[in-house]
């Protein structure tokens, strides 16, 4: 049975669009069959990093109701040259759009997350799907609940930025451990990590704020602000870094769905 | 004489199995009815302040719920529709504590109950609540 993955952060701007697109693309490229959503609707970014174009459907008219989720599902499987293996479902960038979504009541958002919950069966149980992974918007949004409430894997962008510190630690207490979710924490942007002694300074300091588990940190590399969010990292620059930062964690995610123990609670 | 060996074809017969059944399908309903009342005293109906008829299960009200009330929530979220029994085996907590919870949820609003021969049924009417 397939996962779904959630990534979030207290704040904005902590990489979590970059680590989703490069998460899921890493995934498909180790074989796995691997959709990405972009949930968050206050301001999508995948349609317009994918290039996606103009889809007569996005995954807004899936949460309205108004049609099937494999309707709104884009091959990109040819982007990273894995047969089959990545899809990705993107939000509606038009300003009308985003009117829409920011206006729901508390009853469509409850529908949204039967919607959301129902993927586990329509894609993961009938369509042999390995991974779903969410990108969200930051802080306590509800579509942003609603992804972690269906999640089976949390993954906390996070930066050693003193305010993204405190909103983090309190979202775990918070938000994550209320709903007992399974939480892992990607530690980005970090100056000087490259040395063995300061990696092991950032580990320490991080399972003592947190208290989670600490999937990876990611240094803070210019080549990612030069490519200006043009290119898939882990396709186009397989010898960077970044890439093998990445492989890393997405093996960690793969072991941690072959071991029974770490079997986690799915979602309400 | 006729109505005698009607009585002992009745004794020997389905008869007696339905009517033990009916009694046991009564009692354990009225089981369940008192553990709510037991629950609900023990919170001393706090979380039923604000019961309305049709209370939307959103990931808001899931956030503010008490914690046993939340895992028990959680736990018909996951399964779709379940029994307490079900429940039980998800949240590993006793049956006749899930089902004073879920029931208590049911009274507040935010599941419906379904019986089906002998079995309720719980789960979240996400669509009916327009």
């Amino acid at each position: 049975m397939g996962r779904m993955v959630a990534v979030h952060s207290y704040k904005g701007g902590t990489g979590k669009t970059l680590l989703s697109i490069n998460l899921a693309a890493i995934l498909a490229k180790r074989g796995k069959k691997v959709c990405l959503f972009d949930l968050d609707f206050r301001a999508p970014s995948l349609a317009t990093i994918l290039k996606v174009g103009n889809p007569e459907h996005w995954m807004n008219d899936y949460l309205n109701g108004t049609c099937e989720v494999d309707k709104v599902l884009i091959d990109f499987s040819d982007r990273v040259n894995s047969k089959n293996r990545l899809f990705v479902a993107p939000a509606n960038p038009a300003t009308e759009a985003i009117r829409d979504m920011s206006a729901k009541d508390r009853k469509w958002e409850m529908r949204a997350l039967g919607r959301l919950l129902a993927l586990r069966n329509s894609l993961l149980t009938e369509n042999a799907f390995d991974y779903l992974v969410f990108d969200t918007s930051p802080g306590l949004q509800y579509s942003s609940i609603n992804a972690i409430v269906s999640a089976d894997l949390v993954i906390v962008a996070t930066t050693l930025d003193r305010s993204d510190v405190d909103g983090t630690r309190r979202m775990l207490r918070e938000l994550y451990d209320l709903f007992e979710k399974k939480t892992e924490i990607v530690l980005n942007k970090v100056l000087d990590a490259s040395s063995q002694s300061s990696k092991e300074g950032v580990q320490t300091k991080v399972k003592d704020v947190y208290q989670v588990p600490l999937l990876g940190v990611i240094p803070c590399f210019c080549d990612i602000l030069k490519a200006e969010g043009n290119i898939i990292f882990v396709q186009d620059k397989p010898d960077h870094p970044f890439t093998k930062i990445l492989g890393e964690m997405a093996k960690e995610i793969d072991q941690m769905q072959q071991k029974p123990a770490l079997t986690v609670q799915q979602s309400c | 004489m006729e109505k005698k060996a009607v009585a002992a074809q009745d004794l020997s017969g389905k008869k007696p199995v339905l009517i033990l059944e009916k009694i046991k399908e009564n009692l354990e309903r009225l089981n369940e009815k008192i553990e709510v009342m037991i629950e609900l005293q023990k919170h001393g109906r706090k979380d039923l302040e604000q019961t309305i008829a049709d209370a939307p299960l959103d990931v808001m009200t899931l956030l503010s719920m008490p914690d046993h009330l939340r895992k028990t929530a959680m736990a018909v979220c996951r399964l779709g529709r379940a029994t307490a029994d079900e429940i039980a085996q998800q949240t590993h907590r006793a049956r006749a504590v899930e089902s004073a919870y879920v029931n208590q949820l049911v009274i507040m609003g935010h599941m419906k109950k379904e019986r089906k021969g002998r079995k309720a049924y719980f789960y979240v009417d996400r669509e009916s609540q327009e």
